[in-house]
């Protein structure tokens, strides 16, 4: 149960790509939580203004809505760097050297082609709502204030793309631990033991209660 | 090949490439994409000229998914009970209840225990961190109980323990994945944890309070404390309990209307608690990092939904969980044993795996197959094999399979809380620590045991609310 994982950083142009791309992920994964903290604040202002002031708020659902896939999506090539997507690591955690880095490339070789394929799809989801010569270029809306649909649609194959990009670099980091039988590689998240977990979870709770 | 067919090779390819250690997500979208081209295919009788067709269909048929499945006002309530988790970090409420339910409840043989389980249980379901909570009352809880001379392992046992009461009482996000997945009423399924949530945490106090009083030397209460004292601690504590019951009466009111809707009781839970930290002085940057680990999470559960929803898609083709719960209840072994091995095999499960992972990724094809036990979705409390009508059963194996899950924290050979506790404390290794749980193991058992005897402490709560 991999919740999240060392990545190690040097000099060399991998770790300066991985460091560069890591500055776009977050930004990438701050406007999700921004967009967190926004819903609760519109959630707040609605249950607010139909309680006290008997005026709910217009299209509550409808930004909520359109919120959702900022929140949901935009962050997956930051978890993916920070190595927090789950997964069972009972048997890639026992493996070492270079059969450990063959098994974690064919992986992310298997992830890359889904993520390629899924942004294809994704693009026509959103290509099918998008029309430049449509009142806000949309060709769909939403129900109850007709917000055009086609921003949040173009958020997914926008945040698969850079996943997409992710994964490369994560396909140079294994292939080159693979390839030179490294130790320890830069740039790739790197397997920690159940007790290593629990240390890191501990440090980083650290100092706040 | 049979579109069944089809299904059990995708999906046990998927369970492949889970326990060979891919991101479970990626492997439940990836079956779902492949099953979907194949199953498209063999429609056109797998011809070579039609694989392109198959391709082009299979993949826009997927690309939908993750947008068009999380744009929903239901699905939001889970990021806004992860913020209320990260938020409650710099709440300070960890101490502030330690310390409230220190002053109520030590008096009581093996008191400092007791306080413990109640405050964990408390910031646990708050937080809905099993994991991180057992951290932080490691290091909070453990060295008051040890300046008293309570037994090393024991102590330990007992955060270990109280960690895993997160998922059960509101607010609970593994409970909501559970309802949108089941497509269950998500309000009926938040109300149903109280109970059964505040049932566990009373009999490992019960539990604690008999050790204490058979082995003196255990836990020695701690006395003292004024009435004064008392009250003058609860203020501090107060936004844990106030997250609790906003949510509970947004959901259910049983003086009147309820409140509003669950995704709004979990906002207003969430601003009370922004305020809070913002009043013990949370800095510009300490909110950002908060912001940040509310996405990573989110993102993280988020993948694993719309994943799996791939893989439900194709499911749908190739009608796997109708033919499983066909199967299943043409079996002769009587449907309370069936649920009972299905339970087992979810406590077996749970050990290797992330139980939003194991819920899922299994959910799909296991769900309506105990809806079919009980005799189908829609039927009748008279007519059906456990006493309760369709959507109750639904809330019930809810309870009982995330009950299951967060058991697995504490069963060895890799119950996480137990690790954490022994991480953060070098005084005590992983054994230490599974040996003072064992307690608590039975405890648990006994509990799911009594949850699958009386229905009714799980179902009572839901079935006011309408």
């Amino acid at each position: 149960m991999a919740g999240s994982s060392a990545v190690l950083e040097d000099s060399s142009i991998l770790s300066r790509l991985d460091r560069g791309l890591l500055k776009l992920e977050t930004f990438f994964a701050l406007i999700s939580g921004i967009a967190v903290f926004m819903l609760m604040v519109l959630a707040v202002w609605s249950v607010g203004g139909r309680k006290f002031f008997a005026s709910p708020l217009a299209g509550y659902v409808d930004w909520i809505e359109a919120a959702m896939p900022f929140i949901a999506i935009m962050g997956i090539a930051y978890t993916q760097r920070m190595g927090g997507h789950v997964r069972m690591d009972i048997l890639i955690g026992q493996l070492k050297g270079r059969a450990l880095w063959a098994a974690e490339l064919l992986s992310v070789v298997l992830i890359l082609l889904l993520m390629l394929a899924l942004t294809w799809g994704a693009w026509a989801h959103f290509d099918r709502s998008f029309d430049m010569g449509a009142p806000m270029w949309s060709r769909d809306s939403s129900i109850d204030i007709g917000l055009p649909i086609w921003p949040s649609k173009l958020v997914v194959p926008v945040a698969f793309a850079v996943i997409s990009l992710r994964l490369c670099l994560q396909i140079w980091g294994y292939g080159r631990a693979l390839v030179l039988g490294l130790e320890r590689p830069v740039a790739v998240p790197l397997v920690q033991s159940a007790a290593e977990q629990a240390m890191a979870e501990a440090e980083q709770l650290d100092g706040r209660d | 090949m049979d579109p069944i067919e089809i299904g059990l090779w995708v999906s046990g390819g998927m369970l492949l490439m889970v326990v060979l250690g891919m991101r479970v997500a990626f492997a439940a979208a990836m079956a779902g994409l492949i099953g979907l081209i194949w199953i498209f295919w063999a429609k056109k009788g797998m011809e070579w000229d039609q694989l392109g067709w198959a391709l082009t269909v299979a993949i826009k048929t997927a690309g939908q998914v993750p947008h068009s499945k999380v744009s929903s006002q239901t699905l939001s309530l889970i990021p806004t009970f992860i913020l209320i988790g990260f938020l409650a970090y710099y709440a300070g409420l960890t101490k502030a209840i330690f310390e409230a339910a220190k002053r109520w409840f030590a008096w009581v043989p093996g008191g400092l225990a007791v306080s413990t389980v109640f405050a964990t249980a408390g910031f646990a379901a708050v937080s809905g961190a099993s994991v991180a909570t057992a951290a932080v009352f490691a290091r909070i809880a453990i060295p008051e109980m040890l300046k008293i001379g309570y037994n090393k392992q024991f102590a330990a046992g007992v955060v270990a323990a109280g960690g895993t009461l997160a998922s059960l009482i509101p607010p609970s996000a593994i409970l909501v994945i559970y309802a949108i997945i089941v497509e269950q009423d998500v309000g009926k399924l938040l109300l149903a944890g109280f109970i059964p949530g505040a049932f566990s945490a009373v009999v490992y106090a019960i539990l604690i309070i008999g050790i204490a009083m058979i082995w003196k030397n255990v836990g020695p209460p701690v006395t003292g404390f004024t009435w004064r004292e008392r009250f003058a601690s609860l203020p501090a504590a107060l936004p844990i309990v106030a997250v609790v019951v906003i949510i509970i009466f947004f959901v259910y009111n049983p003086f009147g209307d309820a409140w509003g809707t669950p995704t709004e009781g979990g906002a207003v839970g969430a601003f009370i608690v922004f305020c809070m930290a913002v009043f013990r002085g949370m800095r510009l940057a300490e909110l950002k990092d908060a912001l940040l680990e509310t996405a990573k999470l989110t993102v993280m559960i988020f993948t694993i939904i719309w994943g799996v929803l791939i893989y439900v898609r194709f499911l749908g083709f190739a009608d796997l969980p109708g033919a499983f719960a066909e199967w299943i209840s043409s079996l002769e072994t009587s449907p309370m044993i069936i649920l009972i091995c299905i339970l087992l095999a979810y406590a077996v499960l749970g050990m290797f795996m992330d139980a939003i992972g194991m819920l899922l990724l299994t959910l799909p094809v296991v769900y309506p197959a105990v809806m079919a036990l009980n005799g189908g979705e829609f039927v009748s409390a008279a007519d059906s094999a456990f006493g309760m009508s369709g959507p109750m059963c639904a809330i019930w194996f809810g309870i009982l399979v995330v009950k299951m899950a967060e058991f697995c924290l504490i069963t060895p050979p890799i119950g996480l809380n137990c690790f954490v506790v022994a991480g953060v404390r070098p005084d005590l290794s992983v054994q230490d620590v599974f040996r003072g749980v064992m307690p608590f193991f039975v405890a648990d058992a006994v509990t799911i045991g009594l949850l699958v005897a009386f229905p009714q402490i799980v179902l009572w709560l839901p079935s006011l609310a309408g």
